[in-house]
């Protein structure tokens, strides 16, 4: 600006300082976590499937014409682990473990993304109008949430995914249909909270929109246990889309790790362990990651920590 | 407000709450296609199909369909299961007996071990039993129930051969009568050790693996609000009046870190529901969760209709009774703010 | 040779009695910049009957010190690294039965005699013949029974140090049955020479120390349950004394109501009783006032000196309130940044500042005289006690620092009788050692 006036100046600058603080508070919050060993053993893990999902066509032959659907091998039936072209061994229909444990990285990737991404849209937005609006509209979306809410997740996601017909997109559905209710809850509760602060007076006072004073005071205020929720939600979603695909709502034969455990189950009175050992570690692992770093995000980011080291 | 007058309010709203549910449930059903077709075979006529629909008010709009099914459910009559080829009311109690008696053998070590561990690491905050207890809390959360449940058969049932699978050793089973169809109990009433040990027997592996992740769950409450007490100026206080540390922990730390802890608590009875479902289809457990995984499987409605409501009632009836503990334990607590 | 007045090798003729003094006390805190020197060499001594005064800002460690003598160190691990807290316990005065005579100085109590030489004097008690503790050194089990018995504390926020889920009955009563069962078996009429199950229950269930079992049979056994009950009945009358001498109304109500049921003040009175409730020789007040309104807080004070002056305890009232120590304390330690830098009696202390950072304290007090807005302020704040090297700790914020002061620590030496200061400005020759142990 080339000439500023009189009023203009202090303002920019305090924005500017504004800037600068919150960039130092986001170093010094990844040093935070970067400082625990377990958040840190987490991101390791996370980066590593990851990096399986991202390179799965390199590491290995994309099957044609659907690489999500396992290749067969007929030639090689039930081969223990250490056989040649399949180091981690094959099913009883001659599947490759290893092809299922690399590409289920990325059926895993696409159900977390797909759900977290939908249900915390869906969540936020709710919550949002719930608790900024209030009275009536507040009082009927919340008895909304009550009902979603006394049915246990898993049982909830379980039966809408068997009225709709058993099918990867459909278990991706029913847990969107299942997860946005916990999102809109905590967010609610955080909005009536952070609404209570005297900057959110003072906004007021100054006469600012309530569109505004919810983007910019608000929301970011409020986000914090949801980023948490959504964080630990990556994992947790793994963990229940795959029991699911256990249960039996996949289409059997695709690369996905539950309906990988559920097929290997058959083969171990027979001594054939790996073919269910194999992908449900990397549920677990999957799951462990993200446990890790949402742990490690809320004790950086929980206020309270500082005092208690 | 009283306790009673909550507990009132809150009895009151179970049921609306339950409407709410079925009908979420029901409108589900019927957008997935009329049930019609468990009372079919292929060998009817369009006529016949038409009879059996108005038979069982098929043909009507869905709010009426609705009406006919709530007044079916109030008078005992939940449908027919297509996949146990029975109505719905005669199959549940024995699958229901089977699911209890492994959901409270799993509970009772949950909690029972999930205490215990939670205090003993959360009085050793920091040193090397405490960084154990996390790794197994966090590990135990992260577990595919499902799996662990498969690993542990792969070791101890495939390879070692000590634990069996299933409920019961046929003979055994049929050697006593079933009249509460807990086995165990039936065991102790018959007063048959054989009966007895068989029953316990086959708990061992599924207990274990329903159980697990609860003890993680219940084990991470308990050392993180047990480390919050012991920092709280009134466990100081008792200190300085001169209280043994047994006394402190005992009657000041672990009695209020309990409060906290009995939500999760509550929460892991919605937990132990879910897991039934994995684990009775993998140790071939012949209760509700394996019926309604075939269930899933095989679009039988009315068997899934009755299992998510027998799951809302448990899951509410178990957060009211968490309420009413949570209220006695914690004299502060104003319920319904 | 220090010619300092807390110096006790002269033993017997140190008077009037002390029952407490603390030689060179230093508790460090780790923490990921290093260790924390929160108290780091702090003397003083604590007379027969009095209430002294320790004063400084926050985290110069006088709440620390305090809490060393219950050997009660906060959670993130407090390490005792060195010093000693001499403590002797009292008896009632065996001349007047506690009612105060020429013997025992009006006080109704006198120092136990000391075990190892019988009131004889031998270096176990420092040659006074008094029994003679170091706090820091006794054992857990020895360190239990005086906690809340000879030495109790009066905690900042009776809000936060009384447990919510119990009520004050079952919170006050603790007290008693820890220090007082035998007596209360006395008042229940249980003969201390009865053998038996009945009576090992009852012992039991007295002293805290019951099984499941002597619940059980305390439960449904009525013979026991009867004789159990009327102990109960004598905890319940002790508990309603303790309530009642601090002016609590309708005490036996009280009793059955938890914490949350009662006010600020009220909750503070039930920590009094608390505190007070087996005759402490030793309170260790610790703000007590400070998480309390105005409007009570004098009453609170009152409270605690008459029940003082009639047990003829002595007390350490830590605060940062200069106007109330002024107002009670005897004498008045001022401490800055972990050290003693400056102790004597009130009036000296209050009239006659000579440490820059107490004469900077009071003139940060407002008084009638102090014109509006005119506020003084001591610049910058209270040093990192982190590895801190040998030099004055105020000398970064002293207006009258000199070469002296950053060269080696100042040491507590005497000015006027019975007023000592730890400061080169008024001992120029002062020996530049380590403050003696």
């Amino acid at each position: 600006m080339a000439n500023t006036n009189i009023e203009g100046a202090p303002i920019r600058r305090r924005q500017d300082s504004a800037l600068r603080v919150r960039l130092r508070r986001g170093g010094e919050l990844l040093g935070l976590i970067l400082s625990n060993p377990t958040t840190v053993f987490g991101l390791i893990l996370i980066f590593g499937m990851l990096g399986m999902a991202l390179f799965a066509p390199w590491l290995t032959q994309a099957n044609t014409p659907d690489p999500y659907q396992m290749p067969r091998d007929w030639g090689a039936l039930r081969m223990p682990p250490g056989t040649p072209g399949h180091p981690l061994g094959t099913t009883n229909t001659g599947g490759d473990v290893l092809y299922g444990v690399i590409w289920g990285s990325r059926t895993s990737l696409q159900l977390s993304i797909v759900v977290v991404g939908v249900t915390v849209v869906i969540g936020t937005a709710i919550g949002s109008i719930a608790g900024m609006v209030g009275g009536k509209v507040d009082e009927i979306l919340m008895r909304i949430v009550d009902v979603f809410l006394s049915i246990p997740e898993l049982i909830f996601a379980l039966a809408i995914a068997a009225i709709l017909g058993p099918s990867f997109t459909n278990i991706i559905l029913s847990l969107c249909l299942v997860f946005w209710v916990k999102y809109a809850r905590i967010m609610r509760a955080q909005i009536i909270l952070v609404k209570q602060n005297d900057y959110v007076d003072a906004a007021r006072v100054i006469g600012d929109s309530r569109l505004n004073i919810y983007f910019r005071d608000i929301l970011p205020n409020a986000a914090t246990p949801l980023v948490v929720q959504a964080t630990l939600d990556m994992g947790a979603i793994v963990l229940i889309g795959a029991t699911l695909s256990f249960i039996g709502l996949s289409e059997s034969g695709i690369a996905e790790w539950g309906v990988l455990v559920s097929e290997g189950q058959a083969g171990i009175a027979s001594g054939r362990w790996w073919a269910s050992t194999f992908p449900g570690l990397m549920i677990f692992l999957w799951a462990l990651a993200f446990n890790l770093l949402g742990d490690g995000l809320r004790d950086a980011l929980d206020p309270r920590t500082e005092s208690r080291r | 407000m009283q306790l009673r007058d909550y507990i009132i309010r809150r009895l009151i709203a179970l049921p609306i709450l339950l409407l709410g549910v079925s009908i979420i449930v029901f409108s589900l059903t019927r957008i997935a296609g009329s049930p019609v077709g468990v009372y079919l075979s292929h060998e009817m006529s369009p006529e016949e199909v038409l009879q059996i629909e108005q038979r069982y008010n098929l043909d009507k709009p869905l709010p009426v369909q609705y009406a006919y099914w709530l007044r079916g459910v109030t008078q005992g009559d939940f449908g027919w299961s297509g996949v146990a080829s029975a109505p719905v009311a005669e199959v549940f109690p024995a699958k229901f007996a089977a699911t209890m008696e492994l959901s409270v053998a799993a509970a009772v070590v949950a909690v029972a071990l999930g205490l215990w561990l939670g205090t003993y690491a959360g009085v050793r905050r920091n040193k090397m039993p405490d960084h154990i207890t996390r790794i197994v809390a966090v590990s135990g959360a992260s577990l595919p129930l499902f799996w662990f449940g498969i690993v542990l058969l792969i070791v101890f049932w495939a390879n070692l051969g000590w634990f069996p699978v299933g409920r019961s050793t046929n003979d055994i089973w049929e050697s006593i009568a079933h009249p509460t169809g807990f086995y165990t109990l039936d065991a102790i009433l018959a007063g048959s050790w054989t009966a007895l040990m068989d029953a316990l027997w086959h708990l061992v592996l599924p207990s274990i693996t329903l159980g697990f992740g609860a003890v993680a769950i219940i084990a991470r409450m308990m050392r993180s609000s047990l480390i919050e007490e012991l920092q709280q100026d009134y466990v100081d206080a008792a200190r300085a009046k001169g209280l043994p540390e047994r006394l402190v922990l005992k009657r000041h730390a672990r009695r209020n870190a309990l409060v906290p802890t009995v939500t999760v608590i509550g929460l892991t009875i919605a937990f132990l529901m879910q897991g039934a479902i994995a684990a009775e289809i993998i140790f071939r457990w012949p209760g509700l969760g394996r019926w309604m995984a075939s269930a899933v499987v095989r679009g039988d409605q009315a068997t899934i209709m009755t299992y998510v409501l027998f799951t809302s009632v448990l899951f509410l009836v178990a957060n009211l009774v968490v309420d009413i503990i949570y209220a006695k334990l914690d004299p502060r607590v104003r319920l319904g703010d | 040779m220090s010619i300092s007045k807390t110096d006790t090798t002269g033993a017997q003729t140190v008077a009037p009695a002390t029952i407490a003094s603390v030689r060179g006390l230093k508790v460090h805190f780790r923490s990921k910049a290093g260790r924390v020197h929160a108290v780091d060499g702090v003397d003083f001594d604590v007379r027969d009957g009095e209430t002294l005064g320790l004063v400084g800002e926050t985290g110069c460690g006088k709440s620390v010190t305090g809490r060393a003598f219950l050997r009660l160190l906060p959670v993130p691990p407090g390490i005792l690294a060195g010093g000693s807290v001499m403590f002797r316990p009292q008896t009632s005065c065996g001349g007047c039965g506690g009612e105060g005579c020429a013997q025992c100085g009006g006080s109704g109590r006198r120092p136990t005699p000391c075990p190892t030489c019988r009131g004889q004097g031998c270096p176990d008690c420092q040659g006074t013949g008094a029994e003679t503790l170091d706090l820091l050194k006794v054992s857990d089990k020895q360190m239990r029974g005086i906690r809340g018995d000879r030495i109790a504390m009066i905690f900042q926020d009776p809000g936060k140090a009384l447990n919510p889920t119990l009520t004050i009955g079952e919170q006050l009563g603790e007290v008693f049955l820890q220090h007082r069962s035998v007596d209360l078996l006395e008042e229940a009429g249980i003969d201390s020479g009865e053998s038996g199950f009945q009576a090992g229950a009852l012992r039991r269930l007295a002293g805290q120390r019951d099984r499941r079992t002597d619940r059980m049979a305390a439960a449904l056994w009525p013979p026991l349950r009867r004789r159990a009950q009327s102990v109960r009945q004598a905890l319940d009358n002790r508990i309603a004394a303790a309530l009642g001498e601090t002016q609590i109304p309708n005490p036996r109500n009280i009793m059955r109501s938890y914490p949350h049921e009662l006010s600020g003040g009220m909750r503070q009175r039930v920590m009094i009783a608390q505190a007070l409730a087996c005759d402490p020789d030793l309170i260790i007040a610790d703000e007590p006032t400070t998480a309390l309104d105005v409007t009570v807080q004098a009453r609170i004070l009152d409270l605690i000196g008459q029940l003082q002056a009639k047990r003829g305890s002595s007390v350490i009232y830590i605060s940062h309130d200069l106007s109330v120590v002024r107002r009670i304390c005897d004498r008045v330690a001022v401490m800055y940044a972990g050290r003693v830098v400056e102790i004597g009696e009130t009036d000296q202390i209050f009239n006659d500042p000579r440490h820059p950072y107490t004469k900077g304290l009071l003139a940060a007090v407002p008084t009638t005289r102090t014109p509006r807005g005119k506020l003084a302020a001591i610049p910058g704040s209270v040093p990192e006690l982190v590895d801190p090297k040998p030099s004055c700790r105020f000398a970064d914020r002293c207006a009258q620092v000199h070469a002296a002061c950053t060269a080696s620590d100042p040491i507590l030496s005497a000015v006027n009788p019975g007023h000592d200061v730890a400061c080169f400005l008024e001992h120029p020759t002062s020996p530049k050692t380590e403050a003696a142990e």
